[in-house]
């Protein structure tokens, strides 16, 4: 990793997180996460299935996209490996839930969204976006399947985690943090996810390519300095991505109220 | 029949979608708004108030009450951070000119952080803001007229002005645990205090209430003098001080929503 003289070493988010990058240098045998080679503000991921659960003996890769703002505003987390619980290529964010409502907060780390995603992996979907509530039996076919799943970019998988090196203590202050956490999809569509919006109907394996390629077309796209400027192009686009998507389904509307009305008046 | 009743949705759906739209916008447009005004301001006479109220006979005459005890204010940022942001400036900025003070609070500031990862905030984060804030605290140490330029630069950098803020909410998070059984009588509804901690002065962008305020200028040990300028009875801005009786180093300005900071 060699980030020295890309980034602006003054600005706090890229301290932060090239001391985030030597804190999760280590691999332990619950996660490990690192970023690109070329890029801070995106990282991969592996996390082990959390056991006694359907997704014990699994091991799931992913991607974390940082904003320009962090720490100010939360990581978004992407799952590559099929899973069950999941949908994969669809951010799911930090966010509040219902009984107690809590907010992303600056002390809290990557560290922190990988052990919320781990301890939010056996809770039920409940049919919220972005979620899947898979059986038993599937979700264990898919934990099995993921021990042979590759990332284009690190390898396989299943040997990024370290076997030996014992985990990290959960804090008490991290304990109670989970205890209340939820994590959600975003729902506002984003423009580097936008062509997947019909990968329902393709099959697993295309999805998996599909999923990869556009990392790839990324890793080019973002190797200009101005990495940092295009990430915050693109979290300010997503509002706006809404507000065109709603404009379009009003005149969408009007428009079948026309026909409509010419079909039945005539 | 059929085709009314299919209308009839069908408005009902494009209302619902002009709502959304309409808040949407809304929302947009306010974020505009504030990210045009800068984080902290140049100083400006207080003489502006007057003429930002002149079409408003309630403001107006609190504008002109104001104008009699102070000459100069600063605006920042409305962002919900606006009392951290405003209360820091104005503090570093009244202690580059007082050496004494100065170290005291320097050597206060280093101090918190041991005092807050005792209190379980996580080490590795509490360690990355507080080296900001030492870092901050350092730059505007030398007693000379380039310490004023330093301070207001670094205060309209995004991310090291969020930092500052940033800790001082721990800060303020760390008072409001020390004494919970204290803050506890001023927390409304069922939260204890460190749910409401996590909900209202830890997270960025949560606006400041008088508890807040209560509980940073008692950790840091700092007088603040908050005017409040409302629809309120009267002509006079009612002052307000932090902790009660103390003797104020800053002034800030409050009109629902916001804090600016004043000059006498």
């Amino acid at each position: 990793m060699s980030f020295e003289g890309k980034y602006n070493a003054k600005s706090p988010a890229v301290k932060r997180l090239m001391r985030e990058a030597q804190e999760l240098h280590e691999a332990t045998e619950e996660y490990c996460a690192s970023p690109l080679e070329d890029n801070l503000f995106e990282w991969h991921f592996t996390v082990q299935g959390p056991p006694s659960t359907d997704f014990e003996g699994g091991v799931y890769h992913g991607r974390i996209l940082l904003p320009p703002e962090y720490p100010m505003k939360p990581p978004n987390i992407i799952l590559l490996t099929p899973n069950g619980r999941f949908e994969t290529n669809k951010k799911i964010c930090l966010s509040i839930s219902g009984h107690h409502p809590e907010t992303w907060q600056p002390s809290w780390s990557i560290r922190t969204a990988l052990l919320a995603l781990i301890a939010f992996m056996p809770t039920p979907g409940n049919g919220t976006i972005g979620s899947l509530d898979y059986s038993k039996e599937e979700r264990q076919k898919l934990a099995k399947k993921s021990l042979n799943w590759q990332c284009d970019i690190c390898g396989k998988v299943v040997d990024l985690l370290s076997k030996n090196t014992v985990k990290k203590p959960i804090t008490v202050e991290e304990q109670t943090m989970l205890n209340t956490i939820a994590l959600k999809a975003d729902d506002s569509p984003t423009s580097d996810m936008s062509y997947l919006v019909n990968s329902d109907t393709v099959s697993e394996n295309q999805l998996r390519q599909r999923g990869i390629e556009p990392i790839i077309n990324e890793t080019q796209d973002r190797q200009q300095p101005d990495v940092i400027v295009n990430q915050q192009v693109e979290t300010m686009s997503s509002s706006n991505d809404l507000f065109w998507s709603i404009l379009i389904a009003s005149l969408v509307s009007a428009i079948i109220l026309l026909v409509l009305r010419r079909l039945f008046l005539v | 029949m059929e085709e009314k009743s299919c209308k009839e949705q069908l408005t009902e759906n494009t209302d619902i979608n002009q709502d959304e739209l309409i808040l949407q916008q809304q929302r947009r447009i306010e974020m505009e708004i504030s990210e045009s005004i800068a984080l902290v301001g140049e100083k400006e006479s207080i003489k502006s108030l007057e003429r930002e109220y002149s079409e408003d006979e309630i403001y107006l005459s609190k504008a002109k009450a104001l104008g009699q005890k102070y000459s100069y204010i600063r605006r920042t940022r409305p962002d919900g951070n606006c009392f951290f942001r405003a209360f820091s400036y104005a503090y570093l900025e009244k202690l580059i000119g007082n050496k004494e003070e100065y170290e005291k609070f320097r050597e206060l500031a280093l101090k918190s952080k041991d005092s807050l990862v005792a209190l379980g905030f996580p080490q590795f984060t509490v360690e990355d803001f507080h080296d900001t804030f030492m870092d901050v605290i350092d730059k505007v140490g030398e007693d000379t007229e380039s310490s004023y330029i330093e301070l207001h630069k670094l205060f309209n950098e995004q991310g090291c002005s969020d930092y500052v803020v940033v800790y001082l909410r721990l800060i303020t998070s760390g008072q409001l645990r020390r004494e919970a059984d204290f803050y506890q009588h001023f927390i409304e509804g069922e939260r204890t205090v460190s749910e409401f901690c996590r909900q209202e002065v830890e997270p960025m962008y949560k606006e400041s209430d008088h508890i807040h305020i209560i509980a940073m200028s008692t950790a840091l040990g700092t007088g603040i003098r908050v005017r409040y300028m409302d629809r309120g009875a009267g002509t006079e801005v009612t002052a307000h001080d932090f902790p009660e009786g103390a003797t104020p180093a800053v002034h800030l300005l409050y009109r629902p929503g916001h804090y600016d900071i004043l000059y006498p």
